[in-house]
C-alpha cells in the first residue's frame, strides 16, 4: 500500500488455464478489442482487464456484468457501474511478465512499470525525454546504474502524465522528477509548473525485476494547500 | 527512391522488437504499432527516429495519434 492506494501485481507469464478463465470476465467490447492485439499484448490485456474487473467488483460491491469501461479524450479508462461513473480511481500498467494495478477510493492515479532492458539509442532517448538536470546526472553514470536510473525516472514521469490523464500530449522532457527521488529517496511530492495548486505524491515502487512508480493526486488537506 | 512505407518499415525493423513480425515484409496499412506490444519507451524513441528520418516535427503524441501505418504514411506525405 502507498497511502490509500492498493497496488496489485498481476503475473502475465503465459498460462493457458489462467488466460481462459480471465477471458470469461470480459464483455463484448473488450473481446472485440482483444482481437486487435497480437498474442503477447493480447494476453497482457486479457489478464490485466480481468484482474481489474475482479478488483473493482470487490471495491464497488457490484457484479461484473454491471461494470463497463470508457476512455477519456486522451485514452485514460474510467469505470461505469450500470452506466454511471464509479467513484473510484484506478490505473493499469504492464511490461513483460509484470502487470500492476493501482486502485484508490479518490483522487487521480497513475502507475507505470517497465522491465529493465537496454533500449536502443539510450543516449538520444535521454536527450529526448529528460530535463537538463536529469540529463546531467545521467551523463555522470554508466552501465547498469545509468540504465536503472533512466528507468526509475522514466516510470516516475510516465506515472505522472498518466495520473494527469494527458498521456504523451504532455512533453515529459519539460518537467523533472523531484531532486530527492533523483538522488535515491523512495518518495517525494511533485507539482507541474502550469498547475502549482495541485500536488502529487510520487512513490518509487520498483523491485529488482522492474522499475515502477506510482503517482497520486494529494487532497488539499494532505498537500498543505487547504 | 524508397517509398514512405519502405522507410518506415526500415525504422521499425531496425529499431523495434515486435513479436511475430518478419523483418523486411511490407507493413499493412492497418498495422498498429500500439497493438503490437511496443513499449512506451520504444514508442517514444521511435517517434524521435521518425522525426529525424523525415525531417519533420513528430512527437510521441503524434505517434499515438496516427495509430496505424496507413495513417502515419498519410501524415508524413501530407
Amino acid at each position: 500500500m502507498a497511502g490509500e492506494v492498493a497496488v496489485t501485481h498481476v503475473d502475465l507469464a503465459p498460462h493457458p488455464a489462467r488466460e481462459a478463465s480471465a477471458l470469461a470476465w470480459l464483455d463484448e467490447v473488450e473481446l472485440a478489442r482483444r482481437e486487435r492485439y497480437h498474442s503477447g499484448p493480447r494476453r497482457c490485456f486479457v489478464l490485466c482487464r480481468a484482474a481489474l474487473r475482479s478488483l473493482l467488483c470487490a471495491e464497488l460491491g457490484c457484479r461484473n456484468q454491471q461494470l463497463r469501461f470508457q476512455e477519456s479524450e486522451y485514452g485514460k479508462p474510467f469505470a461505469l457501474v450500470d452506466g454511471q461513473p464509479a467513484s473510484i480511481g484506478f490505473n493499469v500498467s504492464h511490461s513483460g511478465s509484470h502487470g500492476l494495478i493501482a486502485c484508490a477510493p479518490r483522487g487521480r492515479l497513475g502507475i507505470d512499470v517497465e522491465e529493465i532492458a537496454p533500449p536502443r539509442h539510450l543516449e538520444s532517448l535521454i536527450e529526448a525525454v529528460m530535463g537538463p538536470q536529469e540529463q546531467a546526472e545521467l551523463s555522470r553514470m554508466s552501465g547498469d546504474a545509468q540504465l536503472r536510473q533512466f528507468f526509475r525516472l522514466w516510470t516516475c514521469k510516465e506515472a505522472l502524465i498518466k495520473a494527469l490523464g494527458t498521456g504523451f500530449s504532455t512533453d515529459i522532457s519539460r518537467f523533472q522528477v523531484p531532486a530527492g527521488l533523483r538522488q535515491g529517496a523512495s518518495s517525494g511530492v511533485f507539482r507541474f509548473e502550469q498547475m502549482p495548486g495541485v500536488a502529487w505524491q510520487l512513490d518509487d515502487i520498483g523491485s529488482a525485476e522492474f522499475a515502477a512508480a506510482l503517482a497520486r493526486e494529494l487532497l488539499p488537506a494532505e498537500s498543505g494547500l487547504s | 527512391m524508397a517509398t514512405t512505407e519502405e522507410r518506415i518499415r526500415k525504422l521499425v525493423d531496425d529499431n523495434l522488437e515486435i513479436e511475430g513480425r518478419t523483418a523486411g515484409t511490407p507493413l499493412h496499412p492497418e498495422y498498429s504499432l500500439r497493438d503490437s506490444g511496443v513499449s512506451s519507451v520504444a514508442f517514444v524513441a521511435f517517434a524521435k527516429l521518425v522525426a529525424d528520418e523525415f525531417g519533420v516535427t513528430f512527437s510521441p503524441e503524434d505517434c499515438a495519434k496516427y495509430n496505424t501505418v496507413g495513417e502515419l504514411i498519410t501524415r508524413l506525405e501530407g
